[in-house]
């Protein structure tokens, strides 16, 4: 091992240095990941018992599922209850976006230093937002069925509150990183707070917004499909009762179908925002 | 001769200019009008069509208030331990479905980034990630049911799966943002294209890898909560069986709480994290033996520099398109 | 060492970047090559370990023939071959030391270097490179708490620990001051004496050019258009090769003459 000989050593302190040991963060999140991962994967009084020869195992079973999927019942697609299904998410979606979109918009301003008036009116809009989206889609779903009812109305609740979240935490992160100039002159010509958010900050986080807002109606088309289960309505209400009744061959059918209509929206959906942005 | 405020020009000779120069009329924003109408059209037809009754809608406010009022006046925290339990079963699932997306994504991401992949190959894994990420979680649980069990094993499974789109898609972005220096350097040294990837690429994306797997565990947290669908176990199933099937309202305040609370408990613990993952180490800049070289970043006023190619996964957002 | 022979590249863009480019490189000798930004150093550089394909001619190195398109090959070449660059091209997040393995890719097992099992052979010359630059113990730190002559020189580091016949440097100054350009460049120059490696360097400056360069070859729009030693070029010839008079920005030192 002489190929690259070294030089006589002139600068001091070039003593070849020993191999530390790994920072400790690295170390104790490395060993945090792994720990947390055992402790709750596996199968004791706070683990789910994760395993993956059971999963294997399962494998080998008589599978429904596939049984369906051998004998797809195409027809059920055209079935009423089906197409009533799908006109009521996409109803469900367009309602709660539009109507999630225009309350998200002040919360989304609010929630960042720039668009609010003062720090207390910051600090509660922010704890509010983080409220609302620490309770999921499917929790305001079952709440407004057991106080109002099973049908439509809940479903759209549960998803108001959804598009509410998700429009309000990502429209208030561009509003966090917008160019402040336009903010600095509005201020400089005497503009009042409302007027500066007006003139300065809207302008700039409009495309965002519009296109997460589209976004929304997206994530909403998808989590209609869960509302169902607790009777708030859409698609979902078919998907349970096929479910629940081990109809294989017509469930497999609508979950295609439905994913062929979450496709296209998609499609046109990432069209328009290219147009926006 | 009077002089206008037009510079040194006449009146004539203003009066001149003004005929030559129009005055432009606001354009017409056709793409705002279409927008606006479409929207308020949709609106009004779906609010019409949807089958809603006007008595659910009149009952709403005083309803709402009403079961607010059964839930927490006054509290009742016998039910807490095992809110808490539950708690801890949607925390299980939701850790190993991140943990299950992340291991299935880590591969797919690198196919999917442009600057490391030919076009057939990036087509072909974005398409998969795309799949995986316009199913939504209870279609997977509900087709995986039957053949795994009604268990939190199970809502894991559908969890990991429906991550793994995200976590590939974004994890694609974080590749596609590294710097090509180190690659090329790679190429230059004789390393073949897995070396390249593993000394010139995964250093500089592990960071905000890492953070993103936490992100989804965030997400995940909310959405282990469609267990509930089905009875799968976790805080889910509980508030659905309070509040849906036995109206235990109490009771279901007290599990609502404790859910809210550790929710945003974990929010705030993995949001640090993430932040100091990607921020990297603070320097422990050593000026060493090499007088006279002034390490970047260290001049008065600078910072700590960010390296990452994208930052936003640290302040726990990002650009879903 | 290093051949070129009626050497052309154009790229996808119609940009022709190197014309008809022959020229001949002795063993241990120290070449710099000059010329405008744009008049393809670079795209010569690269041509020598393959990173850009000769659009027509050839390009050899010893009596392999460089092509790119065989990849197990060029592989090969590489591995003899190392490489400066202008922007140092460290991976930041990760040590010193892993940056200089990255010299060792070739030469050890793909599952070594994948786990990073390297071999305490490689790591030895990893480390007996960093002490030829002098840096040895900064061998745990992350690059990015190294100055910018720092990581230059573990960037050298890099080249050496691939044990290399040839040397190319793509502006290894570029983005240095000028006490530390002359260090960067003082360490190539001894490294090519002591260790009778070709070096092929690019540089912008025309006193770097003269002070370190045994040999100067100056290119003008992908042109050959001067070939000879330093001592010689003088103010006339690079009036020449700029195709343009010389301003203080064509030196590194303002206030230096040529």
């Amino acid at each position: 091992m002489s190929a690259v000989p070294a030089a006589p050593s002139s600068r001091p302190g070039s003593a070849r240095p020993d191999k530390p040991p790994p920072p400790p963060f690295v170390l104790w999140g490395s060993l945090g990941l792994v720990g947390l991962t055992l402790v709750l994967g596996w199968d004791w009084e706070y683990g789910i018992g994760f395993s993956l020869r059971d999963i294997y195992d399962n494998l080998g079973r008589y599978n429904p599922v596939l049984e369906g999927v051998r004998n797809l019942d195409w027809s059920t697609l055209a079935s009423p209850t089906v197409l009533a299904g799908f006109a009521e998410t996409f109803q469900m979606a367009a309602i709660a976006t539009i109507l999630g979109g225009i309350v998200a918009l002040p919360l989304a301003l609010l929630n960042s230093v720039t668009g609010a008036p003062n720090t207390f009116v910051y600090v509660a809009v922010k704890n509010f937002n983080s409220f609302i989206r620490a309770i999921p889609d499917l929790i305001y779903a079952v709440f407004f069925v057991a106080a109002i009812g099973r049908g439509a109305l809940p479903g759209v609740l549960a998803l108001f509150f959804l598009s509410i979240a998700v429009i309000a935490k990502l429209t208030s992160d561009i509003v966090d990183g917008i160019d402040q100039g336009p903010v600095e002159s509005a201020r400089a010509s005497g503009a009042s707070h409302t007027q500066m958010v007006k003139t300065a900050v809207l302008p700039q986080i409009l495309p965002g917004y519009t296109s997460f807002a589209l976004y929304t109606f997206e994530i909403n088309l998808r989590g209609s499909a869960v509302l169902g289960f607790v009777g708030a309505g859409g698609i979902g209400e078919v998907f349970n009762n096929y479910y629940q009744r081990g109809w294989y061959d017509r469930l497999v059918a609508v979950v295609i179908g439905f994913f062929v209509v979450v496709f296209i929206v998609d499609r046109i959906s990432i069209a328009v925002r290219k147009r926006l942005l | 001769m009077a002089r206008t405020s037009t510079g040194g020009m006449t009146d004539a000779q203003a009066q001149q200019r003004s005929e030559d120069i129009v005055r432009p009329e606001k354009p017409f924003n056709r793409f705002r009008w279409t927008v606006t109408i479409t929207l308020l059209v949709l609106f009004f037809v779906t609010s019409a069509t949807v089958d809603i009754e006007l008595s659910q809608l009149a009952a709403l406010p005083e309803r709402t208030l009403f079961y607010l009022g059964l839930m927490y006046t006054p509290p009742d925290v016998t039910e807490a331990p095992s809110a808490i339990t539950a708690m801890i079963e949607s925390l299980g699932m939701a850790w190993i479905g991140t943990m299950i997306g992340a291991v299935v994504s880590f591969p797919l991401a690198f196919l999917a980034a442009t600057n490391l992949f030919g076009k057939p190959v990036v087509f072909a894994a974005r398409q998969i990630l795309n799949f995986f990420r316009s199913v939504p979680e209870i279609v997977f649980l509900i087709l995986l049911l039957p053949v795994t069990g009604l268990s939190p094993v199970t809502v894991a499974l559908a969890l990991g799966i429906s991550s793994i789109g995200t976590l590939g898609k974004l994890g694609a972005e974080v590749i596609e943002g590294i710097e090509g220096g180190p690659v090329e350097a790679a190429a230059a040294a004789g390393g073949g294209r897995l070396q390249r990837i593993r000394w010139a690429v995964i250093p500089q994306v592990i960071p905000e890898i890492v953070a993103l797997w936490l992100y989804r565990f965030e997400i995940n947290i909310r959405n282990s909560a469609v267990a509930g669908a089905v009875g799968a176990g976790g805080i889910g199933t509980l508030l659905v069986r309070q509040i849906g099937q036995v109206r235990e309202w109490a009771a279901a305040g007290t599990s609502l709480a404790i859910m809210v609370i550790i929710t945003l408990l974990v929010d705030t613990i993995s949001g640090r994290v993430r932040r100091r993952i990607i921020r990297g180490p603070t320097r422990a800049v050593d000026l060493g033996a090499n007088a006279g070289e002034q390490p970047e970043g260290t001049g008065p006023g600078a910072g700590p520099k960010r390296e990452g190619p994208t930052g936003s996964v640290g302040g726990g957002s990002f650009v879903p398109v | 060492m290093i051949t070129f022979e009626n050497a052309s590249v154009t790229y996808p863009g119609g940009v022709q970047a190197l014309r008809d480019v022959s020229l001949e490189l002795g063993d241990g000798e120290f070449v710099v090559i000059v010329g405008l930004s744009g008049a393809g150093k670079s795209t010569l550089i690269r041509a020598v370990n393959g990173l850009v394909p000769l659009t027509s001619g050839t390009c050899r190195v010893g009596d392999q023939v460089v092509d790119a398109h065989d990849k197990k090959a060029i592989r090969a070449l590489r591995a003899e071959v190392g490489m400066i660059f202008q922007t140092h091209n460290l991976v930041k997040r990760t040590t010193v030391l892993n940056n200089v393995l990255m010299g060792r890719l070739h030469r050890t097992a793909t599952w070594r270097t994948l786990l990073g099992a390297y071999t305490k052979g490689d790591v030895e010359l990893a480390m007996q490179a960093l002490e030829r630059v002098e840096i040895v113990e900064k061998a745990y730190v992350r690059a990015s708490n190294l100055s910018g002559g720092q990581q230059q020189r573990v960037g050298i580091a890099r080249a050496l620990a691939q044990e290399p016949k040839v040397v190319l440097a793509d502006e290894p100054t570029a983005s240095l001051d000028p006490p530390t350009s002359h260090l960067v460049m003082r360490d190539l120059k001894s490294i090519c004496r002591d260790l009778n490696i070709t070096m092929l360097v690019n540089l912008p400056f025309l006193d770097l050019a003269r002070a370190y360069g045994d040999r100067i070859v100056g290119l003008r729009a992908g042109e050959l258009v001067y070939d000879g030693p330093a001592e010689e070029a003088d103010e006339n010839v690079f009036r020449d090769i700029y195709g343009r008079s010389l301003t203080a920005d064509d030196v590194l030192e303002k206030e230096g003459s040529l």
